[in-house]
């Protein structure tokens, strides 16, 4: 088939949840398929300053045709009109200019698939929410295949929505609770299929018997046993907030309430402790022993500010050997997030074997660790507390808990299986001829 | 050895419950807090309300005369009544006296959201009072025949 995969930015540096997912769904589908990806010229999401040159351009097998955005994002007016349509009393004239103004403004680009869109079998759309997406799927809509990458925000309750997704021919979801949302809005009456996201299967995964230790790279960086880790970016709207809070009392507890007997009890684990029952843990933090103290890792560009505190390391953004390091000895990973319509760094925790705690409050992230087996949620701080409890004192229930998502990974998120669901809804959306 | 999620989770929420409960006891809160079985299905009730998705979609806003009247107003509209000048003092507000002070315009949004949040919450727990007060009604009334 001659398929056109429409992006609000792409290219191999750009670290972005769609961006990334658009990519690597793209190389795959260049494997059997013709693939053109449609693109903007930008590379950063704030401002979409044109970045890339404009015109074409070879990613391996895919063609890339990239258009420049005819202006900068204004954040002002965008922070203003995000106010309106978030608060709930927008006009649907006012619903549009919000998708204009978030761009990236690429008439261009529109204009593109206005004119030659038809030539193509199919044309996947990545993101709802971008300019691209917005005014182009409309012109298309009988060959359209949405990758909606929907959110539990306040924008998924815009009026403009019940009209917009009635009309791709197809969709590809992330999760069942994404679909649900989607459906919320309007009937998905299209072919439609619950693709989430390919993984490659990890080298270093964890073995029941070899959680934490010592690591080079880690070492280099001043990163010691035991660790809980945060991977992504660092913003209020990730709830890294609610995290530093419910971290830092965390840590406070534990010092509290130190558990009798131990040497160095504040902030610390314990490296064996054989329990096999599923007993309800303590509130009391307790059994902690070992030289070092618990840490909480922050790798990933920091927005806000971060508390000075002797258990918080933030590292910034980390190279590709340190991140693997990080994923593959990390006690726990804690994804805060009120808002995932995928969870990749969660998969990518569980492809190597570590459980996750994530926010309860995202029906995605909830849904992900319930289906999986693969780690706990919470929803308050003292669930937090008691939920890190468990995963730090039971060393063998969260290494178990880590498997069972690693399998899940295996059973769900492999390539041929996410690709067999793809070609599947390729293959139902019949256009127009 | 496999391990069910929701098992370990019932089990540290009963736990985190209790441990809230006898916090709340120890520091004044109602008696009836002192019966388990009763507080857990007041913490029920409540966090259902504190869970809801759907805070926009509630009963009693609808039968409040006008939203303008009780809704924190998060968004700011610059506008003029007067005829001529009016689009000149729109633009002097939004080019000129805003960036000047929106630091405090964005402090007092974000408490007017928080604010917003919190009276929507409390509606909710209010809805599903009103609920559970009806269903009960209406199995009383039903076991006390026509």
């Amino acid at each position: 088939m001659k398929l056109a995969c429409v992006i609000h930015r792409f290219g191999a540096d750009i670290a972005g949840g769609s961006e990334g997912h658009c990519r690597a769904v793209a190389q795959h589908l260049a494997e059997t398929h013709d693939v053109t990806v449609l693109t903007s010229c930008a590379h950063d999401h704030v401002t979409w300053d044109n970045h890339f040159p404009p015109g074409e351009s070879m990613d391996g097998r895919l063609r890339i045709r990239r258009f420049p955005a005819v202006r900068r994002r204004d954040l002002a007016r965008f922070r203003d009109i995000s106010r309106r349509v978030f608060s709930g009393r927008s006009s649907n004239g006012e619903q549009e200019e919000w998708f204009r103004e978030n761009g990236p403004l690429t008439p261009a680009l529109v204009d593109e698939i206005r004119a030659r869109g038809h030539g193509y079998d199919r044309i996947l759309f990545w993101s709802y929410r971008y300019f691209p997406t917005y005014f182009g799927l409309p012109l298309v809509a009988d060959r359209a295949i949405l990758v909606p990458t929907a959110e539990e925000d306040p924008l998924i309750r815009a009026a403009a929505l019940e009209a917009f997704f009635q009309l791709p021919a197809g969709y590809l979801f992330l999760t069942p609770e994404e679909a649900d949302l989607v459906a919320e809005r309007a009937p998905v009456r299209a072919p439609a299929s619950v693709i989430g996201c390919g993984i490659d299967p990890a080298e270093g995964v964890r073995l029941p018997s070899s959680a934490g230790g010592a690591d080079k790279t880690l070492a280099a960086v001043g990163i010691a046993d035991p660790f809980v880790l945060y991977l992504g970016r660092v913003d209020p709207n990730k709830g890294c907030e609610s995290l530093l809070r419910y971290f830092t009392r965390y840590v406070a507890g534990r010092t509290r309430h130190p558990a009798p007997g131990t040497e160095h009890p504040a902030l610390s684990t314990q490296h064996s402790a054989p329990s096999t029952q599923h007993s309800a843990p303590s509130t009391q933090h307790s059994a902690p022993s070992t030289q070092h103290a618990l840490q909480l890792v922050l790798a990933g560009p920091v927005n806000m500010p971060i508390p000075d505190h002797p258990s918080i390391r933030t590292l910034g953004f980390v190279d590709e050997a340190t991140r693997e390091a990080l994923l593959s000895r990390a006690r726990v990973l804690l994804m805060p997030s009120p808002y995932e319509s995928l969870s990749m760094v969660v998969l990518e925790a569980w492809n190597r074997g570590v459980p996750v705690l994530v926010n309860a409050r995202c029906a995605v992230l909830r849904g992900q660790v319930r289906r999986a087996d693969g780690g706990l949620h919470y929803r308050t701080g003292a669930e937090f507390a008691a939920g890190l409890d468990y995963l730090l004192d039971h060393p063998d229930e969260a290494r178990t808990l880590g498997a069972q998502g690693r399998a899940y990974v295996e059973h769900e998120y492999r390539w041929p299986t996410v690709m067999a669901k793809i070609e599947d809804v390729l293959a139902r959306v019949a256009p127009a001829e | 050895m496999s391990i069910r999620v929701d098992e370990v989770m019932d089990g540290i929420e009963t736990s985190v419950r209790d441990e809230l409960r006898r916090r709340l006891v120890a520091r004044g809160g109602p008696a009836e807090f002192r019966d388990a079985e009763l507080f857990a299905r007041v913490h029920e009730v409540l966090a259902r309300a504190a869970d809801r998705r759907d805070l926009d979609a509630l009963l009693l806003p609808e039968l409040l005369a006008d939203e303008e009247a009780w809704k924190p107003a998060v968004d700011l509209r610059l506008s003029s009544h007067r005829p001529i000048v009016g689009p000149l003092i729109v633009f002097v507000k939004r080019r000129l006296v805003l960036p000047l002070v929106r630091w405090l315009f964005e402090f007092t949004e974000e408490n007017f959201r928080r604010q917003d949040y919190v009276n929507r919450v409390v509606m909710a727990c209010l809805e599903e009072l009103a609920i559970d007060n009806a269903r009960l009604r209406r199995e009383l009334e039903g076991r006390r025949g026509p």
